[in-house]
């Protein structure tokens, strides 16, 4: 039996949603499942706000979380209520039986679960309070019920509950005991629900690890493995776990991490590394990447390899720090004063998070030049099973070495070569002497604003950039679902893609001819590739979390062949529903299609 | 679900079963704009709990025994309050308030909580020892812990029980009834009538043990491993054997929430001919009410399921405005059929 199962676990900040929902996935993960999870949290620290803890577990390869859960969980009925509608028929509501204060009518959840669906009231608190005297672990007994009520075997649980508390061994104790207490209960409790586990599928190579991990930490994996030496950054939600990550795990490898007073000194540190010849990096959000605008383009004129994650959140300005969104496409592409091409790549889920994540420092080095890697909220914390290889995919070294120079030839930091990449001395490198500057320059990197320099050097920065659509062992676009003609195509960027290939296979279940595109290399932007398959597709739908149409902007300067846009900005996820509903229109089926005839 | 509109009359109804569920339908179809509300204790839909035997025919799925599908309630816009437990009913305020705190106004109660079994007070101790058949999760608990072919002890021996008996017997399972005062029950069964219909219990395969009654049982205890799960042991020395063990001793009405509403109560809720209680918002329908008899001048209950379902459209229809008396859907006469088998009203239902 194939599992397809997903669960919402929603509290208020402080009811300890998020590690449950850790705890849940971990021990899936460690079942051997594969789960895909993503948590929303509230910008305030604790009190108030809501919390979702949300993971879809699977034993074949999903690529997005399901418009239904099959289980919600309520920590806190108030932010629990309007999800209560999200659960399917026959799904199981798994509640707080009581309440320690009046309500008035509707204000518990059980006045808002329909019909169809299961509910499951629990003393949650009072078995809290009974198993280790106090109500703090109200979501360690509802998990202790979850894993009676789905048969899921205890030890997998206990084994993850001992990793989160593996340094504080009063919360490990008290956690198994609210853990049994929920357990018990499940015991005595009459399933339902239609909730049910099948056995997990082993995939995994031989040599290969599988690990359950989010957008972020891939990230920092990819750029571990790929020999990052420093990184300059400062803090901002959704990226901070970026930095937090490195802070730990760089000084083991002799690296070093510094936090940097603001998001501009973080990037002019970054850039001096890279001139030094380090891999540097710096990390941050739509606001920072505002901030690091000018400084970007010091590294495309003086062609400094440096890397830039950022991770975008809802915008302008302060905006929606803790909700997703893709809305910094045109900043990253376009950004900045002057002509200043630079590459922009965007994983598409978490495996790609690791390889982009290693990728970029190859490709800064290769091309010498700023590269941001665009992640999102939604897959910064999004939490996949990856399996990683057993040996780095990455060039521990991509710089064009300078040869040997003739007796009195003179080292050109910026030679107008064939491919228009020059070779790059690290400074102390012998010969390899050479100015850099912010100011236009000639081949010896000495200022120059003649018009026929400008020209040269603007073409130079462009044209050699094409060389990274063909960078080897990268992704740069990949299409999905049906070869050939197909009624639609979608093209995607970002997390979204994972909806949009999970409402291409439901179309192309429904008997549409139906693909999909995902594009990961934005700039230099992969024309051809693109444009051929837009070619294949009667009806183009490009689906992407921001209000302009940014990415679809971006492709219609390149590709001229109308494409319906499909564009939210919820703060969450897109619906596969809503995609899935617009491709039927497109291929003339389904109900909107009907009421437009 | 909770619905919005404020204006329309609130009507609450206390229980899911085919009273409840009757006086819903009628409710909504005589106040199309009202809002319906009904309180249960049971985590499932209105279902078919007389069709409960059919566990051991196969039926396990509890979607086979839904009256109706999720989307009827949706339809007719009728709010089934699941797993809600009502603590309180303040008839002054009109209030009802939930287990967990929650207060619910109505405009109009209907009281339709039914019955529990009853457990005579010396065997209360041996209730873990037992199993209940009054719900689905009992009817599938008990189903899974009685093997095929397996026996069970029925105590008592109620109308319910012997419905499920003949059920059992057909499905090849060995039944014993320690018969009593309740066997039975509701029917009132006199001295004269009752060796002929115990000798019907026998003809029909069932093992009737006279005389033990609830009075002549000592303990009811864990079987040994690898022996029968449970015994039954007599005050006489005696002891009987059997998978499981069932109290079939009646139904008792379901009225604690009700004691501090202020209105008449002697074993359920005294309600007039017309089922109205003594507050003139809150009606009664079904096993937890009393109805005033003219005739025979006194509150009596009146059972089966057609009463049941009569009692419930007849209050819904006196809520709704009219004001017609209560006339017995069913007789309440236990028959001898001519090929010899037990006749009951009781076991007749749509």
């Amino acid at each position: 039996m194939a599992t397809d199962i997903q669960i919402s676990i929603v509290g208020s900040a402080g009811d300890g949603t998020i590690a449950a929902g850790e705890i849940l996935r971990s021990a899936l993960a460690g079942m051997g499942y594969k789960v895909i999870s993503f948590d929303v949290y509230p910008p305030e620290i604790r009190g108030f706000g809501k919390c979702i803890a949300r993971m879809r577990i699977t034993t074949e390869q999903a690529y997005s979380l399901k418009n239904k859960s099959d289980v919600l969980i309520s920590l806190d009925d108030s932010h629990a209520i309007p999800h209560a509608g999200e659960v399917r028929e026959c799904g199981a509501v798994i509640y707080e039986r009581g309440s320690i204060v009046q309500l008035p009518e509707g204000g518990h959840i059980s006045a808002h679960i329909g019909p169809g669906q299961l509910p499951y009231p629990v003393p949650i608190r009072e078995l809290s309070e009974k198993s280790t005297g106090a109500n703090r672990s109200r979501n360690i007994v509802v998990l202790g019920f979850l894993a009676g009520l789905l048969s899921l075997p205890a030890e997998a649980f206990r084994k993850a509950i001992g990793r989160k508390f593996k340094s504080k061994a009063a919360a490990a104790e008290a956690s198994e005991a609210a853990f049994k207490a929920g357990l018990d209960l499940a015991a005595q409790t009459f399933k339902l629900d239609d909730v049910m586990f099948g056995p997990p599928v082993s995939t995994v190579v031989a040599g290969a690890t599988v690990e359950m991990i989010n957008g972020n930490a891939a990230v920092v994996r990819g750029a571990l493995d790929a020999g990052i030496d420093t990184f300059f950054g400062y803090p901002i939600t959704p990226a901070t776990s970026i930095m937090e990550r490195l802070a730990s795990e760089m000084p083991k490898r002799g690296a070093r991490l510094l936090q940097t007073e603001d998001e501009i000194s973080a990037i002019s540190a970054t850039i001096g590394a890279g001139f030094a010849g380090a891999r540097a990096a710096t990390s941050t959000s739509g606001p920072g990447l505002a901030l690091m605008a000018e400084m970007l383009g010091l590294g495309v004129i003086a062609e400094v390899p440096s890397v830039v994650f950022v991770s975008q959140r809802g915008g302008p300005s302060t905006g929606m720090p803790t909700k997703t969104e893709q809305s910094d496409l045109h900043m990253a592409v376009y950004g900045g004063h002057g002509d200043a091409p630079r590459i922009v790549i965007a994983p598409t889920n978490v495996d790609g998070c690791y390889r982009c994540g290693g990728k970029a420092f190859e490709m800064a080095e290769a091309y010498q030049t700023p590269v941001i890697v665009l992640l999102d909220l939604y897959l910064s914390n999004r939490y996949e099973t990856v399996v990683f290889p057993s040996r780095p995919p990455f060039e521990a070294d991509c710089n064009r070495k300078p040869g040997k120079l003739q007796a009195g030839e003179q080292y050109k930091r910026f030679a107008l070569t064939g491919d228009l990449i020059s070779p790059r001395a690290i400074p102390g490198e012998k010969g390899g002497m050479h100015v850099i500057t912010g100011l236009e320059h000639n081949e010896l990197g000495r200022p120059n604003d003649q018009a026929q320099m400008h020209e040269a050097m603007s073409r130079k920065r462009h044209e050699k950039l094409k060389a990274a659509l063909r960078h080897p062992d990268f992704t740069h676009y990949k299409r999905f679902g049906d070869e050939g003609q197909v009624d639609v195509g979608l093209i995607s960027w970002g997390s979204t893609f994972g909806e949009c290939l999970e409402a291409m296979y439901k179309a192309r279940g429904e008997g549409i001819r139906c693909a999909a595109m995902k594009v990961v290399m934005l700039s230099p932007f992969p024309t051809h590739g693109v444009a051929a398959f837009m070619n294949d597709c009667k009806q183009v739908l490009v689906p992407e979390l921001n209000y302009q149409g940014q990415f679809a902007n971006l492709l219609q300067a390149h590709v001229a062949k109308p494409v319906t846009r499909l564009n939210r900005v919820p703060g969450e996820p897109m619906k596969v529903e809503d995609i899935l509903e617009e491709i039927r229109r497109l291929a003339g089926r389904g109900k909107t299609a009907q009421k437009a005839a | 679900m909770a619905e919005t509109a404020k204006s329309a009359r609130h009507h609450v109804v206390v229980g899911s079963g085919v009273a409840g569920f009757q006086a819903a339908e009628t409710l909504r179809e005589r106040d199309p704009d009202s809002r319906i509300t009904i309180l249960t204790l049971s985590r499932l839909l209105f279902y078919k709990r007389y069709d409960l035997p059919k566990v051991f025919r196969g039926s396990r799925d509890w979607r086979e025994f839904l009256v109706h599908p999720a989307e009827f309630y949706r339809d007719r816009r009728i709010g089934m309050r699941r797993a809600s437990h009502v603590a309180n009913v303040d008839s002054r305020r009109k209030v009802i308030t939930l287990d967990h705190k929650e207060e619910i106004r109505f405009d109009t109660l209907l009281v339709a909580s039914g019955g529990r079994a009853y457990l005579p007070e010396e065997l209360a101790e041996f209730r873990p020892l037992m199993h209940n058949f009054g719900s689905y999760e009992d009817a599938i608990t008990m189903a899974k812990a009685l093997p095929e072919r397996g026996h069970a002890i029925m105590l008592g021996g109620d109308m319910i029980g012997l419905d499920l008996a003949r059920t059992l017997i057909d499905t090849q399972h060995r039944v014993t009834l320690v018969a009593g005062p309740h066997t039975f029950w509701p029917h009132e069964v006199g001295e004269s009538e009752r060796p002929a219909l115990v000798a019907t219990l026998e003809k029909m395969g069932i093992e009737v043990i006279e005389g033990a009654d609830t009075g002549g049982i000592a303990s009811i205890e864990q079987g040994a491993r690898g022996f029968s799960a449970r015994r039954v042991l007599f005050k006489d020395g005696t002891e009987i054997a059997g998978d499981v063990v069932m109290p079939f001793f009646g139904l008792m009405p379901s009225v604690e929430f009700m004691l501090g509403s202020g209105v008449d109560i002697e074993r359920g809720l005294l309600v007039s001919p017309g089922l109205r209680t003594t507050d003139e918002s809150i009606y009664a329908a079904g096993d937890v009410c009393q109805i005033w008899s003219d005739a025979e001048r006194r509150y009596r209950f009146y059972y089966g399921w057609k009463n049941v379902r009569a009692m419930g459209d007849l209050a819904a229809r006196n809520i709704t405005g009219s004001s017609d008396p209560w006339v017995p859907a069913q007789d309440e006469k236990l028959h001898i059929s001519g090929d010899g088998r037990i006749q009951s009203p009781f076991w007749e239902y749509e």
